[in-house]
């Protein structure tokens, strides 16, 4: 029993400060945010430190760790909501790839994911306002191409994550009448084909752009199809827990910069002849802020250590972790707001920023209900 | 990281629970377990187990070895409290001795008052209670007026103390006095190991909100210590406040309250409402699961930090968050607890027969009160771990100023 982060963990997330306050620190998202595409010539130097690399496997040229060094990396790039698919990529993608490619699929995709010349997003949604998985509906139809049997895609996704930006996206497709998670297949899809369109939606979060990428009868081969045919629910599962897991990292990394927003704030800003901080109201709020932020950083930590080892609670673990998270540290960031008054609500001030990227994640791939129901569920499982 | 056990530590556990099967009270396991009502008796049936720890050397676990302890880690303290919250042990009558008294003269206390009074605290010979609080120095403990003056070799102690657990079962008692008021209010405190069997002492139980009487007022008119009965240095008791205050932080009640939460999902699986169990109601199910998480998290968050306090060598403010978590925790479980029972939250015994809901929910909210508030708990957050300013405060024991 050792709950610490290594030394080696700690050491990545001092160098991926460092790194990104030699970047310009919140100066990348300010950009970002003022329209400009930092994303791209970012990803160089993210690969350049082979953060692109880590949940790679060795023997694809990457360095096979898993989601206790990820999450570790993100909570420290959280602190500056770096911008970039990383939890896409990294902790969706790569161990998806990993887990279900046959030998092409990994050799073409895994090295060039670690060298940073593959940037990954994931496309399952159809619906806006449908959960998933009633929300997969889009068709993959077999049709006999050249080499084989391939699939026509012809339809839109929405809500796909820094889609102008992936070269890759993982597409889920219903091959077969079904509902829930059963009957869904996996592709991977190159954006650059004709047939793809990218349409950037008008986000909440504009740090992290929502896409909707259009299908015009794209027409895919063999190799185009992740794992089993109509047995992708269940990997989808598996990678979407491991993503939303690394989601909240970034935001726990978000809300420790919160707290240190509102501590010293609290020490600077004076009111009333005394530091606002003395007051109770402020230092309670501040005090429940650090709270849950060292909560949603113990459920991170753990879902990522049951996660890496199979543990028989680790659903149970993400299913907390999401569910308790995504309300709770959203509060952290109001609190953030509402600590600094009127400067809190200014767009110069960094509150909007971490507030409004955790209500995109919100609901995304799972509510918090979603996420209890299925962490009841695991629990009676587990009693049984 | 790793969250899992050593073999070493696994094999603790084992040896816990083979003991448990073998000492727990007859029927305790198969579901038994009420107290007699009794006072005397309740007291007996509770010394009773006390010695039977004691005799297992399960009692004081993380004493050192040399005291009649297991020199237990921090780890195997975790595992030892999550061990006997599964069986819902009987509670330990001389707590306060063995977590706190026991350490504290263990660390401080002179090689007489050791050998005179630790191997009678393990053993539940001797009952202890600690007095601080006193009806004007709540919260601040500091400000307390009780006096302690010198005659010859002797103190004599004159004052009021409130809030003392167990001191109306109590043969001694760890007692803060004020022996010098020309200070500032921490300085001139005086720590007295005081006989509570004596003419000058007298305890008052204080009927609380849950119809129990656990707590008390204890009157001290010209009671009597000696002057060798002096913990740690005269005017320097604050020291030893101080060193018994990190013991009493480092505690965690997470698993107690997770075994709560355990019987009442289990309620929840058996019980209808309408013909449907409580458990498919969407409404509970969303709650018992908020729970479920806010437990994993408390558990984990008390992983990191005693993980923390065995690279540092000493419990750090952070115990302060496990305080107030598991207090909040405690009173929302049970509230919910009793919420469930439908139109029986009118009456007071509605529970199973494993745990009284209602009694626990009324407890709940003394425990948030009790070893400083949540209030105090997250002024110490605000202060010690986040660096804002302090409130301020009167510097003396002097209310007028």
């Amino acid at each position: 029993m050792d709950a610490r982060l290594t030394e080696e963990h700690q050491r990545v997330q001092e160098t991926a400060r460092d790194f990104i306050e030699s970047e310009g620190g919140m100066e990348l998202v300010r950009r970002q945010l003022n329209g400009e595409d930092v994303v791209d010539r970012l990803w160089d130097e993210l690969a350049e430190l082979d953060y692109t690399a880590i949940t790679v496997p060795l023997e694809h040229g990457g360095f096979g760790e898993g989601m206790v060094y990820l999450s570790a990396l993100l909570e420290a790039a959280g602190r500056y909501a770096l911008p970039g698919p990383l939890p896409e990529t990294a902790a969706f993608a790569a161990p998806l790839i990993s887990d279900l490619g046959n030998e092409e699929q990994k050799s073409a995709y895994l090295p060039a994911i670690a060298d940073g010349n593959c940037k990954v997003s994931v496309a399952v949604y159809d619906d806006e306002t449908e959960p998933l998985p009633e929300s997969v509906q889009l068709r993959a139809a077999p049709v006999e191409t050249n080499d084989g049997t391939g699939y026509r895609l012809d339809g839109t996704k929405t809500l796909v994550p820094y889609g102008g930006d992936a070269d890759t996206v993982i597409v889920a497709a219903r091959t077969r009448d079904s509902q829930g998670y059963d009957g869904i297949s996996l592709f991977l899809v190159d954006t650059a084909h004709d047939a793809v369109d990218a349409k950037q939606l008008d986000s909440l979060d504009w740090v992290r752009p929502m896409y909707e990428l259009t299908f015009d009868n794209l027409t895919v081969g063999p190799d185009a199809l992740l794992g089993p045919l109509h047995g992708g629910g269940g990997p989808l599962v598996d990678a979407v827990d491991r993503y939303s897991v690394a989601a909240i990292a970034m935001l726990t990394g978000a809300a420790d910069r919160a707290v240190e927003l509102s501590s010293e704030y609290g020490n600077e800003r004076e009111q009333y002849g005394q530091p606002i901080g003395m007051f109770q109201a402020v230092k309670h709020r501040a005090a429940d802020m650090w709270i849950d932020m060292q909560s949603a950083r113990s459920l991170v930590y753990y879902a990522s250590w049951a996660l890496d080892n199979d543990e028989p609670d680790a659903g149970r673990a993400v299913a907390a972790t999401k569910s308790h998270a995504a309300d709770r540290l959203h509060r952290v960031f109001a609190d953030d707001m509402k600590n600094h008054g009127g400067m809190g609500f200014t767009w110069d001030h960094d509150a909007h920023i971490y507030l409004k990227q955790a209500k995109s994640w919100r609901n995304f791939l799972g509510s918090p209900e979603a996420y209890r129901d299925r962490l009841i569920e695991s629990r009676l499982a587990e009693s049984e | 990281m790793d969250f899992s056990y050593t073999d070493a530590q696994e094999s603790f556990r084992d040896e816990l629970r083979v003991w448990l099967e073998e000492n727990l009270p007859d029927g305790w396991l198969d579901g038994e377990r009420e107290l007699p009502s009794d006072d005397d008796e309740r007291l007996a049936f509770l010394r009773d187990w006390q010695r039977t720890l004691a005799d297992g050397d399960w009692a004081g676990i993380h004493w050192p070895e040399a005291y009649g302890g297991r020199g237990a880690s921090l780890v195997e303290q975790t595992i030892y409290r999550e061990e006997m919250a599964r069986v819902n042990a009987p509670p330990q009558v001389n707590v306060i001795g063995i977590n706190l008294v026991g350490p504290t003269l263990i660390e401080a206390g002179t090689e007489e008052q050791k050998s005179r009074f630790v191997p009678n605290i393990l053993s539940g010979e001797e009952i202890w209670c600690q007095g601080y609080s006193e009806p004007e120095a709540g919260s601040d403990v500091a400000s307390l007026t009780t006096r302690a003056e010198r005659n010859g070799d002797e103190w004599v102690i004159n004052g009021q103390k409130i809030w003392t657990s167990y001191a109306h079962n109590a043969d001694w008692c760890l007692l803060v006095t004020r022996t010098d008021s020309s200070g500032e209010k921490h300085e001139g405190l005086t720590v007295l190991l005081v006989d509570m069997n004596q003419e000058g002492v007298e305890t008052d139980p204080i009927h609380q909100a849950n119809d129990d009487r656990s707590f008390n007022q204890v009157y001290f008119n010209d009671a009597i210590t000696t002057s060798d009965l002096v913990l740690g240095e005269v005017d320097e008791g604050w020291d030893i406040v101080m060193t018994l205050s990190a013991y009493e932080h480092a505690m965690t009640s997470i698993y107690t309250i997770e075994q709560r939460y355990l019987d009442l999902l289990e309620y929840c699986k058996t019980e209808t409402r309408g013909g449907t169990p409580l458990i498919e109601k969407p409404e509970i199910r969303q709650q018992l699961a908020d729970f479920d998480a806010r437990i994993q998290a408390a558990k984990v968050s008390h992983y990191r930090n005693v993980s923390k306090q065995i690279e540092t060598g000493r419990p750090g403010p952070e115990g302060s968050m496990d305080l107030v978590v598991s207090d909040e925790l405690r009173i929302d479980l049970l509230n919910f607890a009793v919420d469930v029972q439908g139109p029986a939250t009118s009456l007071w015994e509605n529970g199973d027969a494993a745990f009284d809901e209602t009694t626990g929910y009324l407890r709940s909210y003394g425990s948030w009160i009790a070893a400083g508030t949540g209030d105090i708990q997250r002024n110490i957050i605000g202060e010690r771990v986040l660096g804002l300013p302090k409130d301020k405060k009167s510097k003396t024991s002097h209310r007028s100023e």
